[in-house]
């Protein structure tokens, strides 16, 4: 059966037809696009559904690089600094004083049932923003002396806990595990620094881990990428797809008609199942069995290097610009730069796409290296190997991608929320300028995406493409204006881009006859409002494989 | 990622040692691993944190009645889930517990990263040992992507082994830089358990100890509390050849707690253990080279 949705606009991402008022659908792929009277040469007798007559369609926009555990995370109450939307749509306001941060959690406190046991845990404080002034267990005393309370930093490096969960796991002055802060008598202020001293508050950070990957995680994932208007969410990557039902899961979960997005999940060792590639390499093999429409593999996640706001990435000389004290001079690699070229190897001769972590451009440099001894013994067409986050790479790396038929995915949001720290610590001035150099890849020819690496931050493709259309940072200066790119380059980048790099672009990414009909449904036209309000757009929902999916409100 | 750890409660007392093996790629991790598990009757839980191929001879693993788990290197960034501390989750579950706790940490590790995990509940962190490949230490150390990493690796060592010692002397080079750490030269990294350790070998049936003779003990006890800070300062006086130390302490300013102290070249730890599961009373027990070398 045939459908037709008419549109103010239908904006392809199709150079060759960029835009068209009519679409037809037949089974859950696209029959026409372009006016009315065009499309219904398929079909004359096709219903015609004006629902969506004065909104804006758009490929629906695909996140190449996010996490499933950010729909966990909207299991517990959010205490960040700006304002997010749940997978439900409410609206939490951001916590912009740590005032606002403990009265959020005294209501969240007065939900939770008789058993004081149950720890509350809440999620997204990140105390850069308050200039300095840190929360600590005697804040946390306000909101509850009896029951455990942790607190997860949004740099996924701190917890503060309350009095009572130091109690509770016996952490006191006598604790002698790094990272546990202590006053000047010597006793816990409640700020846990770094795993080994956040895993001894065992009864918060066991209550967030069984929150990640868990089914509800799954759905709440989709949800809040619907709201966004995507239509296909990735999780990048997991380490627990060897495990018995983990394949099993996924199909049975994104097969279901109601799950509201496509996915991608990419396979990792980083962060446990077999460490020897040759074995995640063979495994491999069976997962095209498991692949549908609206689940898909093919790619393996690799990480060199740390992030650069924890400065722990691999940055080449002049190194950091204002390291805290004691920093040993340059970050941390996650696999010896000598490993990398075999493990690299076995992957690429499996016949997969290797995505790999590369937030410094020394850990981009030697994911070049790798990749050119690798394509020079065993040349491979079409590979699509991408560096992810990208954040620092020069312009003779991205020269280098082009050459070698490598894609970037572009970290455009650290903009906005760790630019001004980029400029003022860990970069410099002239580098923060020169970081997420999306002009500078697509002037090298590099195919190119952009994310938000959910959620280390927030979810949405509009805002993500506004970073990398204003490179606005959030004290509202511009960092870099040479590296702003087009609306229509962002879009694409959203779209299309990030379809190549997940070698989905002969399906999905744009509208065209044959592919998939997954569409944005926007209430304004990206093309023609000013820039700068890009990011408050209103987003209808989604139309997925031909069904509408309504955004939750 | 969903851990639900049941805790068995650990024996009173009884906190697992814990061995984190560090040193860059090649260096020799992995044979001192496989002699310290061919050395040693101790049921060793052992986690490696590595990419590829694991080397440990399977063999030795099952008469050792050992676990093995693997993990690699993360940045909680990435992934807020944290794989070594799931890792230790599990070994704390493994029943019956392990005597000791042996990590092998990745070539790019920084060991103290993994060693301050061992602070935790259950755990006591026995000693961090950094392996070097003796022909190709000073050159790594200046390598432009790699020499820091490796010499945050040698920072962080309580024993140092200069390993292929047959090959290349480094050991006053490494004096030189690290003054205050404990450093051996080994070949074939076999080192002696009284230094691994802390205690004199409990062989198996084949294997053969020939260095025992260059260490004495000794054992002190006593049976009145002691202030903490007596303690303190007795640890930290003891003289270099004295290469390990360590015991429970009946002390005055907490006495209903055992206090475990533990000194490892000269890296001295006090910590407030479990309550007493008997009798109140001092022990400890130094292990020393007979003369310096
Ligand atoms: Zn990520």
């Amino acid at each position: 059966m045939t459908r037709v949705f008419t549109a103010r606009r239908i904006i392809t991402m199709n150079p060759a037809l960029p835009s068209g008022e009519a679409v037809a659908i037949r089974d859950g792929r696209i029959l026409a696009v372009g006016t009315l009277e065009e499309v219904q040469g398929w079909d004359p007798e096709a219903p015609v559904d004006e629902t969506f007559a004065d909104k804006v369609l758009t490929p629906g926009f695909i996140e190449a690089h996010s996490h499933v555990m950010a729909g966990g995370m909207w299991t517990m109450p959010y205490v960040g600094f700006f304002d997010r939307r749940d997978p439900k749509g409410k609206v939490w306001p951001g916590c912009q004083s740590l005032e606002t941060v403990i009265e959020r959690l005294i209501e969240a406190e007065a939900e939770m049932g008789d058993d004081l046991t149950d720890p509350l845990v809440a999620w997204g404080l990140d105390p850069i923003y308050f200039d300095d002034e840190r929360l600590l267990a005697p804040h946390l005393d306000r909101v509850s002396e009896s029951r455990p309370i942790l607190i997860f930093h949004a740099s996924g490096h701190l917890a503060t806990v309350n009095s009572a969960m130091l109690a509770r796991h016996e952490i006191d002055a006598d604790a002698t595990t790094p990272g546990v802060d202590k006053d000047g008598d010597g006793n816990p202020t409640g700020e846990l620094q770094e795993p080994p001293a956040m895993r001894l508050a065992r009864s918060g950070m066991a209550k967030l881990g069984s929150r990640l990957g868990t089914e509800e995680a799954m759905w709440n994932y989709a949800a809040e990428s619907r709201n966004a208007g995507h239509t296909l969410v990735t999780d990048l990557g997991t380490s627990q797809l060897t495990e018995p039902d983990q394949l099993e899961r996924w199909s049975r979960v994104v097969n279901d008609p109601e799950y509201p997005c496509r996915a991608v999940v990419a396979m990792s060792s980083a962060f446990g199942g077999p460490s020897d590639p040759a074995v995640w390499a063979e495994f491999s093999k069976e997962l095209p069995d498991h692949e549908t429409d609206k689940l898909r593999f093919g790619i393996v996640k690799l990480m060199l290097d740390g992030s650069i706001q924890g400065f722990t990435a691999r940055v080449s000389a002049p190194h950091y610009y204002r390291p805290p004290e004691g920093h040993p001079g340059n970050g941390l690699w996650l696999i010896a730069p000598d490993q990398f070229a075999s493990i690299l190897e076995t992957y690429h001769r499996a016949g997969l796409t290797v995505h790999v972590h590369c937030n410094g451009d020394e850990a981009t440099e030697v994911f070049l290296d790798a990749m050119e001894e690798v394509l020079t013994a065993y040349p491979r067409p079409d590979h699509r190997h991408t560096v992810q986050h990208c954040q620092l790479a020069k312009p003779h790396q991205y020269r280098r991608m082009a050459a070698m038929g490598m894609c970037a995915n572009i970290f455009a949001n650290h903009i906005f929320y760790w630019g001004d720290q980029h400029r003022d610590l860990t970069m410099g001035p002239e580098r923060a300028a020169g970081m997420d150099a999306c002009a500078t890849a697509l002037r090298a020819g590099v195919p190119t995406s952009i994310h938000s690496d959910a959620p280390v931050t927030p979810m949405g493709h509009l805002h993500t493409a506004w970073c990398a259309v204003n490179r606005v940072t959030a004290s509202g200066e511009v960092l870099g204006p040479d590296e702003r790119i087009s609306v229509e380059e962002a879009l694409a980048a959203i779209t299309i881009g990030a379809a190549f790099q997940l070698k989905l672009d002969h399906d999905i990414g744009s509208i065209e006859a044959g592919k998939l009909a997954d569409f944005a449904v926007l209430e304004e036209d990206p093309l023609t409002v000013d820039p700068m309000t890009l990011k408050d757009i209103g987003v209808w929902g989604t139309i997925l494989g031909g069904v509408p999916f309504p955004a939750a409100s | 990622m969903g851990h639900h750890p049941r805790r068995r409660s650990l024996p009173r007392g009884q906190l697992i040692p814990v061995t984190v093996i560090g040193g860059y790629l090649g260096a020799g991790k992995t044979t001192l691993l496989n002699h310290i598990l061919a050395s040693t009757s101790e049921r060793i839980a052992v986690l490696v944190n590595d990419f590829g191929e694991i080397n440990i001879d399977a063999a030795l693993i099952e008469s050792a009645t050992s676990s093995t788990m693997t993990l690699t290197n993360g940045c909680i960034c990435c992934s807020l889930v944290d794989g070594l501390s799931a890792a230790f989750d599990a070994m704390l579950e493994l029943d019956p517990a392990p005597d000791r706790i042996v990590i092998e940490a990745s070539g790019v590790a920084d060991p103290a990263g993994v060693s301050a995990f061992a602070h935790g509940p259950g755990l006591q962190l026995d000693a961090t040992v950094v392996v070097v490949d003796s022909e190709t230490i000073q050159a790594t150390i200046d390598d432009a992507y790699v020499g820091d990493t490796v010499s945050s690796q040698l920072a962080a060592a309580d024993i140092i082994v200069a390993n292929k010692a047959d090959l290349a002397d480094v050991q006053l080079w490494l004096t030189g830089r690290y003054p205050t750490t404990l450093i051996t030269p080994a070949t074939n990294a076999v080192v002696a358990p009284e230094l691994l350790f802390g205690h004199a070998p409990t062989p198996r049936a084949a294997a053969s100890h020939e260095a025992a003779d260059i260490f004495e003990s000794w054992q002190i006890t006593r049976d009145r509390p002691l202030p903490r800070a007596v303690i303190e300062r007795y640890l930290h006086s003891l003289p270099d050849r004295v290469v390990r130390a360590k015991g429970i302490v009946w002390s005055s300013d907490r006495p209903d707690r055992q206090l475990i102290v533990h000194r490892v070249g000269r890296r001295v730890t006090v910590r407030v253990g479990p309550p007493w599961p008997g009798e109140e009373s001092t022990s400890l027990a130094l292990i020393g080279l007979l003369s310096t070398p």
